[in-house]
């Protein structure tokens, strides 16, 4: 059944949990990923349905978080599931503390897009009848790209925020949607800027092109299960990061490794035959996952509940 | 007989991102065909894993491909569709003239909407199932469903646009709004006036207007046909022509998923069939080592976790039926793979 999801963390079990082994020798040390994704500004975390994008960027933000920095995790699906892994309830859109420097914000668009409306479009009175009007519905709905516009400066007016009373974060997390319109989120600051050159969201596109475009500023990271399909479209979304905007993916997270079965006892079971061509097909994945411009790092497949013990084991992982 | 011998004429695959709806849906439409029935698979992945489990490769992107299979039935075919082709072909197919063709295609806000909308993709998918079942060409139709965060997009995508097709903004955005000389003609914006006008103005540039309205105007005799086909479309998702198949994974992570789905499909009056648990590990036999440090603490918990995930499903599910699908040792990635998930339908 369902549990309620609210117990506290307690300190992880620091011997119980089998680290994958490395199988990609290659592989720089892990804390110096931590360290080039530690500089950068926005971190946009996408890959594959069902990876484990929301399990990764929580473990990740609390991972930058724990090593000192001031780390905001953005959630954008509103049908909130990153609370559960922090052990909060859910956010409901406001800014959350959950933890030495860490911040949680399940960001709804919809609500940002009214509040800019607000602020920056001074008409007045006619500022309530503007959004009760068909036309603003229409708008909102139907132009292509404000959605993700608005998302992007939110996470922008968190690193560099306009009054100089609020406190910047240094890094923001934002757990993006899959593959495709997760692309579309990093490509939307251009093409808006394209159709929209002048006016407060015309400025806007254009400051977030410039701001996304940085790769000194904003870093991808892609999930994947070291699986065929899910290797198949994060080295998609590489060759499309690549050739529509000229970049790479700063990190790839194999998520899920099988570690090796040791135990002997019951071999010829079906459970061990399942986890011995998982665990095969995880090691042919990585192969082909070692073709992709970008390093790979490994999570290991963890006993472990959806929770906030889940995140902590990972982060300690990552 | 099981829920699939006795299947309606359409099937559509619904639930969240990688579950394994390509799979379930491939394996839905070899089961039909070989059950004897003509079936169409459609799939609106952009990934077009299916081109390659069905081995139909890139030329289905346009027309239905035949899928080269042994064994008794009726033929197999496969369509990968993607939300721009099916729109531009639905402008060339209801555009009355070839000048109003070339307006909608060239014009910069089609350009980046038919492409970009939020639901656009959905709506599409629902455009073109309509379609193909009006042909009649084939007697079972699979709907691969468009992986999307918010899944149900798909189902409002009709009513969306009759909802927006009724409202005043279409009205409103289909008077002329510029004069001839291209200036904005505030007094044509009922009650707002010139405080609209310039807002509008502020916040995005005339520019975009200019493009929106000519768009609109351009597209004003096709929206009869739209409106018309979006409440038709409704009409026969919620008839005893169609199928909601959801598909869901058997972790806890996803339960709440799999209810919120099937408490939306019977809000809507979409007729729901079976909920298929798909890639359930084996409960592990024996003593769990719990205590060990190898792999085998994970299979225990895994199939442990499962089980109690497709009991959890199967109580809040009530009278529904569930088809458990069990972990295979390989994922389908062509026929014979995919004949596993088949038979087990």
């Amino acid at each position: 059944m369902l549990r309620q999801r609210t117990r506290v963390y307690t300190a992880p079990r620091h011997d119980s949990i089998p680290l994958a082994p490395t199988i990609i020798t290659t592989m720089a040390p892990r804390s110096s990923h931590l360290r080039s994704l530690r500089r950068l500004g926005l971190i946009l975390v996408t890959g594959k349905g069902g990876v484990g994008k929301t399990t990764v960027s929580t473990a990740l933000a609390r991972r930058l978080a724990e090593d000192g920095a001031r780390v905001l995790l953005l959630e954008m699906d509103p049908r909130e599931s990153a609370h559960r892994l922090l052990g909060l309830p859910p956010s409901g859109g406001e800014v959350l503390e959950c933890g030495e420097g860490l911040y949680f914000q399940n960001l709804q668009p919809r609500r940002v897009i009214d509040r800019l409306v607000r602020e920056r479009i001074r008409i007045g009175p006619i500022v309530r009848k503007v959004q009760a009007s068909p036309i603003y519905e229409h708008f909102v709905a139907g132009c292509p790209g404000l959605e993700e516009l608005v998302i992007l400066g939110a996470a922008l007016e968190q690193l560099e925020p306009p009054h100089a009373r609020t406190t910047p974060f240094q890094v923001v997390v934002l757990d993006a949607p899959a593959t495709g319109h997760g692309l579309a989120l990093l490509a939307a600051p251009r093409l808006v800027s394209e159709v929209i050159e002048q006016g407060p969201f015309g400025r806007l596109a254009g400051e977030l092109a410039t701001f996304i475009g940085n790769p000194e500023r904003c870093g991808v990271v892609a999930v994947t299960h070291a699986q065929d399909l899910a290797v198949q479209e994060t080295l998609e979304l590489c060759r499309s990061l690549e050739a529509e905007h000229g970049r790479r993916a700063e990190l790839i997270v194999a998520n899920g490794l099988y570690p090796a079965l040791t135990s002997d006892a019951s071999s010829s079971s079906p459970t061990a035959r399942i986890w011995s061509q998982r665990r095969a097909a995880n090691l042919q994945a990585l192969e082909r996952l070692a073709a992709a411009p970008a390093p790979v790092l490994q999570l290991p497949l963890l006993p472990i509940d959806d929770g906030p013990r889940l995140a902590a084991e990972l982060a300690r992982a990552l | 007989m099981t829920w699939i011998d006795e299947a309606p004429s359409l099937l559509l695959v619904v639930g969240s991102g990688g579950v394994g709806k390509t799979t379930v849906a491939a394996g839905a439409g070899l089961r039909l065909a070989e059950a004897g029935h003509e079936t169409l698979v459609m799939t609106f992945d952009p990934s077009l894993r299916l081109k390659d489990t069905l081995g139909v490769g890139a030329a289905a992107l346009d027309q239905p491909v035949a899928v080269a299979r042994s064994g008794p039935g009726a033929p197999l075919w496969a369509s990968l569709l993607d939300a721009r082709t099916t729109f531009d072909r639905l402008v060339k197919t209801y555009s009355q003239d070839s000048a109003t063709r070339d307006c909608i295609l060239g014009n910069r806000y089609y350009h980046h909407l038919a492409g970009g909308l939020a639901g656009i993709l959905e709506y599409m998918a629902v455009e073109r199932l309509f379609e193909v079942y009006e042909e009649g060409q084939y007697q079972r139709i699979v709907l691969d469903t468009p992986p999307t965060s918010q899944a149900l997009d798909f189902l409002e995508a009709p009513q969306r646009i009759v909802d927006f097709l009724d409202s005043g903004a279409l009205r409103v955005a289909m008077k002329p709004w510029f004069d001839d000389r291209g200036r904005l003609r505030a007094s044509r914006i009922p009650g707002l006036g010139r405080g609209l006008e310039a807002w509008l103005d502020r916040l995005v540039g005339i520019d975009l207007l200019r493009d929106m309205a000519d768009f609109f105007r351009a597209f004003q005799p096709l929206f009869d046909g739209f409106r018309q086909r979006a409440l038709q479309v409704q009409k026969l998702l919620r008839s005893k022509a169609t199928q909601f198949v959801l598909v869901t994974g058997p972790d806890e992570a996803r339960i709440p998923d799999a209810l919120f789905f099937a408490r939306r499909l019977a809000e809507g009056g979409y007729p729901l069939g079976p909920v298929v648990i798909n890639r359930v590990h084996p409960e592990y036999p024996g003593q769990p080592p719990w205590n060990s440090d190898d792999g085998a603490s994970i299979l225990a918990w895994q199939g442990a976790r499962d089980q109690r995930g497709v009991a959890a499903l199967r109580s809040l599910l009530g009278a529904t039926q569930t088809v458990v699908l069990p972990q295979l040792e390989v994922e389908p990635a062509d026929l014979t793979g995919l004949a596993e998930i088949s038979r087990r339908l």
